[in-house]
């Protein structure tokens, strides 16, 4: 049998090493809240009982790693992960235009205009928090300040992940990582420090405002293109603006060449949209690298 | 604990596959407050058989995936000591689905309680 918590958390995370670091990750949760809070109730019923005795009993109601990773597989297993793609075949042409119904495609539409926002918040805290946590060292409360910060640092990846998920269709943590608990401060902003997840996440946070600007401008200057052109023949025909103007001379295109702009931009809407639900899933897989702990 | 066969064990997973989730709806109705996994599974243990149906381990993917269906909610609440606690509600869907399931329960039961008198 295990000897403390954490040996039991380290089993069933080698237990469950085939499957989704974001579902570990919430498992591991779940079974440090429920086995924390079961010793702490069994010593204050009995304080002098046998701490071995009473873990071991406890470890078995809840069941061995075995048992539990064989719990969340079956049930994740039985409940589809939220906007699973439907795999249909279909014509190249249906493939094609298809997007438009595709709730993955709109989804890394809004995500890529969410990151600018995200992006831009995430770089100020980071960057503000990390020197102001720099800087703070001198003095007696700047400890302390900079585990505050760290501490926020993992509530956003959480709350990042929970966006990717919902956007992207990437699973990702649903409970927050809380790890080197009762341990004293001091000790726990070492263990943060010195932790790969807790600087993985910063980076992400600075390089997400780098992406989320990149995302903005790049769809922005896409989708306008794409819908003036689009939207030629209405401004020659109806509101009789001549479009192109060369020199002082302005050029009245004859209507095939309208007919042929139009057509050419709803094509590259549509290239586009395909292009930003293949970067939606890339960002997703970037996200889950960064923002997931082994 | 008894010692069960794997055919036995087997029959038994297939059948708290579905009745953990109407037991836990059960639960959380009744309470009527916020209740987290470990005094779920406290209440479980006391009200349960004496051989217990399953593993406390087990709950938590189930709370997981009613709460994923919309039939729970829950919140994360901080805790001075340890990890924090999620506390699960039930919402209004996982009312009517209780009402529905209770009522498929009681058909099953009955079906299965005839068929095994003969």
């Amino acid at each position: 049998m295990f000897k403390t918590i954490e040996d039991y958390l380290h089993a069933l995370k080698s237990e469950m090493n085939d499957a989704d670091p974001a579902l570990v990750q919430d498992a591991l949760a779940d079974a440090r809240e429920h086995l924390t809070l079961a010793v702490e109730a069994a010593k204050e019923k009995q304080p002098d009982g046998d701490p071995s005795e009473v873990l071991n009993r406890i470890m078995d109601e809840y069941g061995t790693p075995e048992e539990t990773a064989n719990a969340y597989r079956e049930v994740e297993r039985r409940t589809s992960p939220a906007l699973k793609p439907t795999v249909k075949s279909r014509s190249i042409f249906a493939k094609f235009f298809g997007v438009y119904a595709d709730s993955r495609a709109w989804g890394a539409l809004l995500y890529m205009l969410i990151a600018f926002v995200t992006g831009v918040f995430y770089f100020t805290w980071a960057v503000t928090g990390l020197s102001l946590s720099i800087s703070f060292a001198i003095f007696i409360f700047g400890l302390p300040f900079a585990l505050l910060f760290l501490l926020s640092v993992r509530g956003l990846a959480l709350l990042e992940g929970r966006l990717v998920e919902a956007l992207l269709g990437i699973r990702m943590p649903r409970r927050p990582l809380f790890s080197h608990q009762g341990m004293k401060w001091l000790d726990r902003l070492k263990a943060l420090l010195t932790d790969k997840a807790t600087w993985l996440m910063l980076v992400y946070m600075i390089v997400q405002f780098v992406l989320g600007i990149l995302y903005f401008v790049v769809m922005v200057t896409w989708i306008a293109l794409s819908l003036s052109f689009m939207a030629l023949p209405f401004i020659q025909l109806v509101w009789k603006i001549p479009v192109i103007v060369f020199g002082d001379q302005p050029r009245i295109l004859p209507m095939w060449e309208l007919i042929l702009f139009s057509i050419s931009g709803f094509l590259s809407l549509t290239v586009f949209v395909h292009v930003a639900k293949g970067v939606g899933q890339l960002h997703g897989k970037l996200a889950k690298w960064m923002l997931v702990s082994e | 604990m008894v010692e069960l066969g794997s055919a036995t064990k087997k029959f038994q997973k297939e059948l708290n596959a579905g009745t953990s989730s109407l037991v836990l709806l059960a639960v959380l109705n009744r309470s009527g407050e916020p209740l987290y996994g470990y005094q779920i599974a406290k209440m479980l243990e006391e009200s349960g058989p004496d051989i217990p149906m399953m593993k406390q381990g087990a709950l938590y993917p189930v709370l997981r995936s009613l709460e994923e269906n919309g039939l729970l909610e829950s919140m994360v609440e901080p805790s001075v000591s340890g990890p924090p606690r999620r506390y699960y509600k039930i919402t209004k869907d996982g009312r009517t689905a209780l009402e529905e399931w209770t009522e498929l329960w009681k058909q099953t039961k009955k079906f299965v309680d005839t068929t095994l008198k003969g």
